[in-house]
């Protein structure tokens, strides 16, 4: 086997996909689908621009709609989406109440609703309102509410969590009609008390949007508890990120116990803040109609041809010729040491965590008050003591009942909010497709800023953080490799700050999600391509790719500068290793041999050619006489040339 | 895994002189530990499976019995075994074979004999590495005379060693970290040797410093333990573990610059490698089981398609398009070959470990025996340091494989220096989640009183040991030395479970030790548990006896499913399966006296002899006459009917029991099910 698979996923590592799959536990077992009702004023306020080159409220919910959807497609395609227009001069929905239009019911995202979504884009998108649905006078809030709650109750699958995002930069919908105001603010409340989330997404209006005239009544109170308020969104950048804090939502992989000590236990909840997202599985198609097959694995018999019932197969393996056989419920129970949860082992200083012992992608844990009572309270002492202390938590961690423990250690982590007051976490998953937004025209992922516009070295509001504790997997030993490493040869101070100059030359700022991974986005674009019958599906741009005529220009003379300072004239950095044969022999060793017998080295150092000897072969010249040299060439022919001397 | 160009032939060199057993009263004796050492290593040896040859020399040993002995040379000396494969007759040797000896032989001759064997034995057959483990307390005298030959011989033919001594040496230096490093120590006990040591085991730690140190150097002292720093760290045995495979490519920043690298994974998380074969239960064979997979139409007749009729398709949100894998190699995504290039570089503070992802580490070097290279990666390398500052990489393995984005930061080291390049997420992979913030809430703010017993239970629990005179911190619990109990439960689960094959053949002991094993494990599981609800496969007899106690079920009912899973095992013909059904016998004729159920335990036992008889099962039956379970007599429960005389002849032989016998088993009927009887 080669050491060094990487990520690349085919068809033969489905069983590795779906042990993933297991430890992903929370993200795969099903417990409904959410449903999603994008609700947006299309009064005539929401197509007015203040400026020539700002999208108008209207147009930046629609991109922002958009975006949710194409975000689904790949990441939840089995979640249900709806779009409704309130205030339009055409009506269409179930009860046939006025001024509301239901463009699209609850179902699945799919190309064609993105297509139609696309129609309402820009000035064109405009005019395409205009002369098909049109802006009414007049609405009915609690009316659009009816309707929506209409279409919750139309769909026959179950859902696990139903919400309404309200778009609209009208802050006093029935400032005039005080009866409308007030059905309007019971029926959010029944819509409430049925589990219906309503979330106002209000866009910049004139003079500002000012909530306590009508809408703090209406929303829903959940946002005290988080104890953030949103601003208005006047960009379509803060809009997207808001949309997308509330439209995904967290899902726990676990909730175990943490027991301090033998008496006192909380209980946690262990989350996921990165997971490898994958192309998804492909399916089986019959070749005549399309549709998808079913499969089915059958163990038989090879010689009777009768089927095998799981009872009737055992689990066995084979070591130097002798055989172990064990029931499949038996070589689980191997597996099984202590009961899921954390145990505390104790406490060491933060400065100990070593960033190199990465074993695999961290966990979120944070409070779970519906198990224990008081969890809160006593995971928040934790945290706040372990910040002050600057300790992390040694504990045994057993994710699942058949599963053998790991150590981790629990780091705290304090809260950041960033300028915007949503929790600075990275944003969900982007939808590829390019039209319209495209992320990559929007942030263009740049990790080279263009020359002259470096970050500021001071800015560092974006390491931020949600308080609670981040769950690091620390190796076992069995994890560890020794690996040969090089000797070290240092560069001397010219060299380094020539060096230092190339890196302040390619300065960035790091953001989690600057990179799209350009695997997934080409295949997502050749599935745009196919399902939108395009010629030639769109490249994705490759935004791991260096820029390196960008980075060339800023480099200047800098490089040939460095390359003077540190390799010899007829020296060649791209050459092939011709030394390969070479390189495969002395491989057992972590040292290359050099072998010197006495007398070379008594005549080197006699006629005072030592320093013709490469670094390494001095090294090894003084360990072959237990000389302590340094680790500077001057320093190492001074031992030898002592030591001969003396000799 | 086992690959021919990491093959390693081990000599295992043991001193069981008489020195070696000896012990302060309570302690485990220096030899009894160097076995313990001995066995793990040779535990992991057998289970890795790897091509490794093991040989093993003892010295002190009463005889002698090595290829140089002659006159008075090379005595009391015993090559145990050759250079081959290790096995469980080799564990079984280490385990109960070598006995202490009561001569004492000079380690330094030993360890010729060891180098004498390597040499030989090796004669033809290619090895990565050889290597020598000396087990010894260093109480025997040695001649120093050919040391330095010795040494001088290890180097050439690239023999290493490794000292495993009752006590700990001193150690100084070696590769410790900077700046973690030097604050922090890992080493256990006192850095010097305890007290009570002869004049001539501190003449063998020299001697055995003076090996080491002109063998590898300063790091050589890093290669004596202490035994029981080995017993507390498997990992010790370097010269037998993983090895990374080197990648070689070109460090590159921007179009012009290039540093021709080489980098080595160092940490991924070992998995257990073997897996477990799917094996029909009655033949215990492989070959006998096949699987098949079918496609069929979703309609009500699940309309059955050959694989031929159907194509590949992906899901597009509600749509699903038909995409054929030519299609999809030709379209997708392909990266141009094998690199490591720099995207950029930002503050490391900007780059959270709460981002790292992927399964592995990498410590990237400069290219091995280029000084040009190693002096450009190392100005990288610093001026990363000093500036704070980490690189933002593109990495792809090689063509194949799909590219990456990852950190590379700095990571300087006494003995070396290199970059660590740990993958980073792309914007897919990310999950933003909100959370009610913790530290403005009202609800969950803990009181003063709170705080400060947290404070308390903190500073209680610290697993660290502060110095502050030398301004050190020394680690009590470090993690990273601690090897995974997974691979230590499944080496000895199957050590247990093969023993338990092999020695039933030999004689009954172990049969003995395991029901009383399982008798404990009741008192403790079971109860614990106490939600059996039926007898299960896995622990039958325990789960009955729950089952009768708790009454849980009737003992009719209990004792139906305990038969019905002895019936099982018994179609297996396994002895494995054999010594289970005995336990359930044995379970179920205990309960039976308890619950004064014992007819309905004579009916069974009558019914078994006779189904023994027609399947032929002899081999069980001898087990049930060995461990003398036979009918419940008058004196047991009162009852029953069979007499003690009656009961023994029911175990007799065959040809005797018939006639006598012939009577009780008119009320047994139908033998060919067992349940109807009861």
């Amino acid at each position: 086997m080669s050491g060094w698979e990487s990520y690349y996923k085919n068809e033969g590592d489905e069983e590795e996909e779906q042990e993933e799959g297991l430890e992903a536990g929370g993200d795969y077992s099903y417990s409904g689908r959410d449903s999603l009702i994008f609700l947006v004023d299309a009064s005539r306020a929401m197509f007015e621009s203040q400026d020539e080159d700002e999208l108008t409220p209207f147009d930046m919910s629609i991109q922002c709609i958009r975006s949710v959807y194409t975000n689904k497609i790949i990441s939840s395609n089995r979640d249900l989406l709806a779009v409704v227009f309130y205030g339009t001069k055409k009506d269409k929905n179930s009860v046939n109440f006025k001024n509301i239009y239901v463009l699209q019911e609850l179902d699945n995202p799919g190309v064609k609703r993105v297509q139609e979504l696309d129609k309402f884009k820009g000035q064109e998108g405009k005019k395409y309102f205009e002369d098909q649905i049109g802006h009414g006078s007049d609405y009915s809030l609690s009316e659009v509410l009816w309707v929506c709650a209409n279409l919750f109750s139309d769909v026959q699958f179950k859902m696990s969590h139903k919400r309404i995002m309200l778009f609209t930069n009208e802050d006093d919908p029935h400032g005039d009609d005080s009866a409308k105001a007030s059905r309007a603010r019971t029926k959010a409340g029944d819509l409430r008390d049925t589990g219906i989330f309503l979330d106002l997404m209000h866009l910049k209006k004139r003079g500002g949007f000012d909530t306590s005239l009508f809408y703090r009544d209406v929303i829903i109170a959940e946002n005290e508890d988080i104890g953030i308020h949103f601003e208005e969104s006047s960009k379509l950048e803060d809009l997207l990120r808001k949309v997308r804090a509330k439209e995904t939502r967290k899902r726990v992989l676990s909730r175990l116990k943490l027991k301090l000590n033998k008496d006192v236990t909380l209980t946690v909840g262990i989350y996921n803040m990165v997971q490898k997202a994958y192309r998804p599985p492909p399916v089986r198609l019959y070749r005549e109609t399309n549709e998808p097959v079913k499969t089915k694995t059958r163990t038989f018999n090879v010689n009777t041809g009768s089927l095998l019932l799981p009872s009737d197969t055992k689990r066995s393996q084979t070591y130097s010729h002798r055989q172990i056989v064990l029931e499949k419920e038996e070589t689980e129970e191997l597996k099984r040491f202590d009961e899921p949860g954390f145990i505390l082992i104790g406490f060491k200083p933060l400065m100990m965590l070593k960033k190199h012992h990465y074993l695999r992608h961290s966990l979120f844990v944070y409070p779970e008050e519906s198990l224990i009572n008081g969890s809160s309270t006593l995971f928040s002492a934790l945290l706040t003591k372990c910040l002050e202390k600057e300790v992390m938590a040694v504990c045994r961690y057993t994710p699942r009942r058949n599963s053998p423990p790991c150590f981790v250690a629990l780091v705290p982590q304090e809260e950041e909010l960033d300028d915007q007051k949503i929790q600075v976490a990275p944003p969900a998953r982007q939808g590829p497709l390019s039209v319209g937004l495209s992320r990559q025209e929007h942030w263009s992922g740049l990790p080279c800023p263009p020359p002259g516009d470096l970050p500021d070295p001071g800015d560092l509001t974006h390491i931020s953080c949600i308080s609670g504790f981040q769950l690091v997997f620390l190796p076992y030993a069995d994890d560890k490799r020794k690996v040969p490493f090089t000797e070290k040869v240092m560069a001397n101070p010219e060299q380094v700050d020539k060096m230092k100059a190339i890196v302040q030359k390619l300065r960035f700022k790091y953001r989690s999600d600057s990179f799209e991974n350009p695997v997934l986005q080409q295949h997502f674009r050749n599935m745009e391509a196919l399902a939108l019958d395009l010629m030639e599906p769109e490249q994705a741009v490759d935004l791991t790719l260096p820029k390196t005529e960008v980075m060339d220009k800023r480099l200047g003379s800098l490089v040939d500068e460095f390359k003077e300072l540190v390799y010899p004239p007829d020296y060649n950095p791209e050459g092939k290793v011709t030394k390969r044969k070479k390189d495969d022999e002395s491989y057992g060793s972590k040292r290359p041999k050099v072998e010197l017998s006495e007398e070379e080295l008594k005549a080197h150092v006699s006629k005072g050619t030592l320093g013709k000897l490469t670094v390494p072969a001095l090294k090894e010249a003084c360990r072959m006489y237990g000389l302590k040299g340094g680790l500077k060439k001057q320093e190492l022919l001074d031992v030898l040339t002592e030591h001969f001397q003396k000799a | 895994m086992a690959r021919s160009w990491d093959k390693a032939a081990v000599v295992l060199c043991m001193d069981v002189g008489l020195a070696m057993s000896n012990s302060f009263p309570g302690e485990e004796s220096p030899f009894e530990l160097a076995k313990k050492v001995m066995t793990m290593f040779v535990q992991r040896q057998v289970f890795a499976e790897n091509k490794d040859e093991v040989a093993l020399v003892l010295f002190g040993t009463d005889g002698t019995k090595n290829a140089l002995a002659a006159g008075d040379q090379y005595q009391n000396i015993t090559v145990h075994r050759h250079l081959m494969r290790p096995d469980f007759d080799l564990l079984e040797d280490i385990e109960s074979k070598i006995q202490p000896g009561s001569q004492q032989a000079d380690l330094l001759d030993a360890l010729i004999v060891c180098m004498d064997l390597i040499q030989e034995e090796t004669l033809g057959k290619k090895f990565e590495k050889r290597h020598i483990e000396v087990f010894t307390d260093l109480s025997s005298p040695f001649s120093r005379d050919q040391l330095d030959i010795i040494i001088h011989n290890l180097k050439k033919s690239g023999i290493s060693l490794q000292f495993f001594l009752p006590f700990p040496i001193g150690k100084q230096g070696g590769t410790g970290d900077r700046g973690d490093g030097s604050l922090l120590s890992d080493h256990h006990g006192p850095s010097f040797p305890p007290k009570g040591i002869t004049e001539q085991q501190k003449e063998g730690i020299q001697m055995v410093k003076k090996v080491m140190m002109s063998l590898e150097g300063e790091d050589g002292l890093e290669e004596i333990y202490s035994f029981s720093e080995a017993l507390r760290q498997l990992c010790v045995f370097k010269k037998t573990e993983r090895r990374s495979m080197p990648w070689s490519c070109q460090l590159t920043i921007g179009s012009n610059l290039s540093i021709k690298i080489v980098a080595y994974k160092s940490i991924t998380q070992e998995k257990v490698k073997k897996c477990w074969t799917v094996v029909d239960a009655r033949t215990l064979k492989k070959e006998a089981i096949q699987k098949e997979t079918v496609y069929c139409l979703n309609d009500d007749d699940e309309t059955e398609v050959s694989k031929e009729d159907t194509i590949q398709g992906f899901r597009y949100g509600s749509d699903i398009i038909p995409f054929s894998k030519v299609d999809e190699e030709q379209m997708k995504y392909k990266s141009e070959g094998k690199c490591f290039s720099v995207l950029g570089f930002c503050r490391s503070s900007q780059v959270h470990m709460k981002y790292f992802m992927g399964n592995q580490v990498l410590k990237v070097f400069a290219a091995k025996d280029d000084e040009a290279a190693a002096v450009a990666l190392s100005s990288l390398i610093h001026a990363l340091d000093e500036l704070d500052m980490v690189a933002v990489v593109r990495y792809v393995y090689n063509e194949k494989t799909n590219p990456q984005v990852g950190v590379a930061f700095p990571l300087i080291k006494d003995a070396y220096e290199c970059l660590v390049y740990i993958q980073l997420p792309f914007m897919e992979d990310l999950r933003q989640y909100m959370f009610p913030s913790l530290k403005n809430n009202r609800k969950c703010t803990p009181t003063e009183a709170q705080l400060s017993a947290v404070d308390a239970l903190i500073d209680s629990m610290s697993l660290v040991q502060k110095d502050e005179e030398e301004g050190t911190i020394e680690d009590l619990f470090p993690t990273s030395k601690i090897p995974n109990p997974q691979f230590q439960r499944l080496f000895q689960g199957r050590k247990k479970t093969i023993y338990f094959f092999s020695s039933h053949e030999e004689g009954p002991t172990c049969k003995k030790l395991k029901t009383e094993e399982e008798e404990a494990h009741f008192s403790v599981s079971s109860l614990a548990e106490g939600s059996v609800t039926c007898v299960g496969s896995v622990n039958p007899a325990e789960n009955f006896r729950v089952l009768v106690r708790q009454k849980k079920a009737t003992f009719e009912e209990a004792s139906h499913q305990l038969i019905n899973h002895i019936e099982q095992f018994l179609d297996t013909n396994e002895t494995l399966y054999f010594m289970k059904s005995m336990d359930c016998i044995k379970a179920f004729r205990e309960e039976a006296i308890q619950f004064s159920e014992e007819q309905r335990f004579n009916n069974f036992l009558k019914a078994l002899r006779e189904k023994v008889e027609v399947k032929q099962l002899n081999h069980f039956w001898e087990i049930v006459v060995h461990d003398g379970v036979t009918l419940i007599t008058k004196d047991e429960a009162p009852g029953s009917s069979v007499t003690t005389e009656e009961a023994k002849k029911f175990l007799a032989p065959k040809e005797n029991a018939n006639a006598d016998s012939a009577a009780a088993f008119e009320e047994g009927g139908d033998v060919d099910d067992l349940l109807e009887l009861i």
